[in-house]
């Protein structure tokens, strides 16, 4: 069931919000709300408008339609809300050719940081990330994981209450991702708003509530175990017969609604009605059907292809990361 | 506390001294190019003429046209290149570009000197080079000039001595003599061409320097992504701008510097004014490269991009300065132009305090020309990066 959220104490607003780029519609009324201590999921496949809204909400971008509010300001006409934001880009976007400390003291002055809240804050900050015996190393000589903590060590120097977070474990290996979760699990808890977006499925299940993006439109939000517990299909897992053929089998079967590989298995989605008719099919082929629980990457498959442009998402036209969303999870 | 904007300045302007430090071709591009190009640039860059291959054709071979032929070669400004005895390989030599010149003196040349009846010398000059032609055919000319002075007063001075009554008795009226021209230099008395060049081209380098460097700047921030970090930060727009400039103000003061002592040492550029005018006009000149390379930058999405931008806006600002070639040969149509470019008054002033050693009230129309260019152009280039963030 979906926490209810008061319009007075969401921190991040953007309502029915519309961005193009030429020709291209990035965002079609797009509406969410994100408030203290809540850790918000922008879930999506490239493409999808994640980097737009996120940036949108940073004020980096002006948007055609509709608002974007943070702390009930528009962020793109009131630079003070930086003060109280702290954003973290997909790309690199630090001095690679300066050192940790460079960095960190550079961004730090540009939020006018006394010179002992700074030595205080980076202290803590290098501690937890475990940056503190790096301190002297270039930017650019750092791992894709200790970069994204170094982005997020900067962007945290000032006490943010919003943090807004865009892609920020993509390219980040599973070690440096579960420690990158437990800081902001951490933060969440001192009552920081925490946005991020991610195309990882398994990310969803750690979020607060998600909001699902698919070509620039919502279609689906809420409490991701709930929206789990609302899909309104059967999941199941087909064990045995010949991989090929059932790929075949399946590509042509008008029940199946989604059909994604779960380690050496094929997961999918069907439509209730057309369990029986299937089962049979598989039988010739000696494969079964068996029930699994649902998850939320079965939830995001069927919501995209509910929404129509992809008329069914299958494996192989997948847009999503691909078998290491879900071994990870 | 200093107020906000000013540590958001300090601190973009120390992490830009940073990463130049970092970077030594930076550091080589900012700090010993300038004056490295100035020492080549200045020492090519000579319109001096001097040593022109000239053939020489003695028809007459007397002592007389051996003597005007080796005096009209004395002052360097004509090479004694080879001798023939035809006309017409003269004229093939300087065809096929073997000579330049061709001094030919026809038969009975002596005889009619010593007759005392005019004669005459024929001096060919290859017009493809019309600078070089025009000192060449001076030269000449001046020779011949300063020979028929004396011939006339030689031949007056024969006439004079019969009446040794001297010339303060005045008994005997003598022709009026010659009116002669004594042309007297001032500022560069020897017309040295390095005086004049070496301060323009100090200007050019000045401007290829901060302008280049400037568009470069901003479009890496923009390429490399760190102009997005940034921007999510509480600094203002301007305050970027500002501190992100100052650096390269200041290097451009340097290079200034080293400049001026490489005109003065290896030049002998004079340095007859006042030199604070002369940073004055630096600091307001360098205010409209940067302003300019910023402007280039806005316009750029890469480095590569701004880095062509900027030589485009270079070569027109060149050519129309009149560091190279004078501003009257510039056409009607495109001399307003060159009131808009600030090299043309940045030239003024260097070339007026070092080689005039003019004033601070005399060159006020272009330090003034110069800041209001410089802000304008900033001020438009600081508008259009706020509009394009937006």
């Amino acid at each position: 069931m979906a926490r209810q959220v008061n319009a007075a104490d969401a921190v991040l607003v953007a309502e029915e919000v519309e961005r193009r780029f030429e020709a291209v519609e990035a965002l079609r009324g797009v509406s969410l709300s994100v408030r203290c201590g809540e850790l918000f999921g922008l879930i999506g496949p490239d493409g999808a408008g994640k980097t737009t809204m996120v940036r949108a909400l940073a004020g980096l971008i002006g948007v055609h339609g509709g608002r974007v509010r943070v702390l009930g300001r528009d962020p793109l006409r009131n630079p003070v809300v930086r003060d109280a934001m702290g954003v973290m880009p997909q790309h690199y976007s630090l001095y690679g050719d300066l050192s940790v400390i460079e960095n960190l003291r550079f961004f730090g002055r540009l939020f006018c940081l006394p010179r002992r809240e700074f030595t205080e804050r980076s202290a803590r900050l290098l501690d937890i990330t475990r940056l503190a015996p790096f301190t002297d190393r270039r930017a650019d000589a750092l791992s894709g994981g200790m970069y994204k903590k170094l982005a997020l060590a900067c962007a945290l120097l000032h006490r943010p209450a919003v943090l807004l977070l865009d892609e920020p474990t993509n390219g980040v290996d599973p070690v440096s991702r579960r420690e990158l979760w437990e800081l902001l699990h951490e933060f969440v808890g001192e009552g920081m708003a925490v946005l991020l977006s991610t195309a990882y499925m398994d990310e969803a299940e750690r979020c607060h509530r998600v909001c699902l993006l698919h070509g620039g439109c919502v279609i689906a939000a809420g409490e991701p175990r709930a929206l789990v517990r609302q899909l309104e299909h059967p999941v199941f897992e087909v064990r045995g017969g010949d991989r090929v053929a059932l790929h075949a089998l399946l590509e042509g079967f008008s029940g199946v609604i989604a059909a994604s590989p779960a380690g050496d298995r094929l997961r999918v989605v069907l439509v209730a009605s057309t369990v029986p008719a299937l089962t049979a099919e598989l039988g010739t082929l000696g494969a079964a059907l068996a029930p699994v629980t649902a998850d939320f990457e079965d939830v995001f498959l069927t919501r995209i292809a509910a929404a129509g442009d992809a008329p069914r998402a299958s494996a192989a036209a997948r847009p999503l990361a691909g078998p290491v969303a879900r071994g990870d999870a | 506390m200093l107020p906000r904007p000013l540590i958001q300045l300090l601190a973009v302007a120390k992490k830009e001294t940073l990463q130049t430090v970092n970077d030594r071709r930076m550091v080589a591009l900012l700090m010993i190019a300038p004056a490295l190009q100035l020492g080549i640039l200045g020492a090519a860059v000579d319109f001096d003429v001097d040593r022109v291959a000239t053939v020489v054709v003695d028809h007459d071979r007397s002592a007389a046209s051996r003597h005007h032929i080796e005096h009209v070669l004395a002052d360097g400004t004509l090479r004694r290149a080879f001798d023939t005895t035809s006309d017409a390989e003269a004229l093939a030599a300087i065809d096929q570009g073997r000579a330049v010149a061709a001094v030919i003196v026809p038969p009975g040349f002596g005889e009619r000197l010593e007759r005392g009846e005019p004669a005459e010398i024929q001096f060919v000059a290859a017009g493809t080079d019309p600078n070089q032609s025009a000192v060449a055919t001076a030269a000449a000319g001046r020779y011949a000039r300063f020979e028929s002075a004396r011939l006339v007063a030689a031949a007056r001075s024969a006439r004079g001595t019969p009446t040794a009554g001297g010339p303060s008795t005045g008994s005997v009226r003598q022709a009026p003599g010659p009116v002669v021209l004594v042309p007297r230099v001032l500022h560069n008395p020897r017309l040295r061409t390095a005086v004049y060049m070496v301060p323009g081209v100090m200007a050019l380098l000045l401007a290829v320097v901060t302008l280049i460097i400037a568009a470069m700047g901003l479009a890496r921030e923009r390429e490399t992504g760190t102009l997005e970090q940034v921007m999510v930060t509480p600094i203002g727009a301007t305050t970027l701008l500002a501190g992100k400039l100052l650096p390269y103000l200041v290097a451009g003061l340097f290079d200034l510097l080293m400049a001026l002592v490489v005109a003065a040492f290896a030049f002998g550029v004079p340095i007859n004014g006042n030199l604070g005018v002369v940073f004055l006009g630096t600091a307001a000149y360098l205010t409209s490269t940067l302003g300019t390379g910023l402007l280039v930058s806005t316009l750029s999405r890469t480095q590569q991009q701004a880095f062509i931008g900027g030589f485009l806006c270079m070569l027109p600002a060149l050519l129309l300065s009149g560091v190279m070639t004078p501003l009257w040969g510039i056409p009607e149509w495109l001399r307003p132009l060159t009131y808009v470019n600030p090299v043309c008054y940045y030239a003024v002033i260097v070339r007026g305090v070092l080689i005039k050693g003019a004033t601070l009230s005399e060159l006020w129309f272009e330090l003034l020309a110069l800041a209001g260019i410089g802000v304008t152009v900033l001020a438009f280039a600081a508008w259009r990066f706020r509009r394009g963030l937006g």
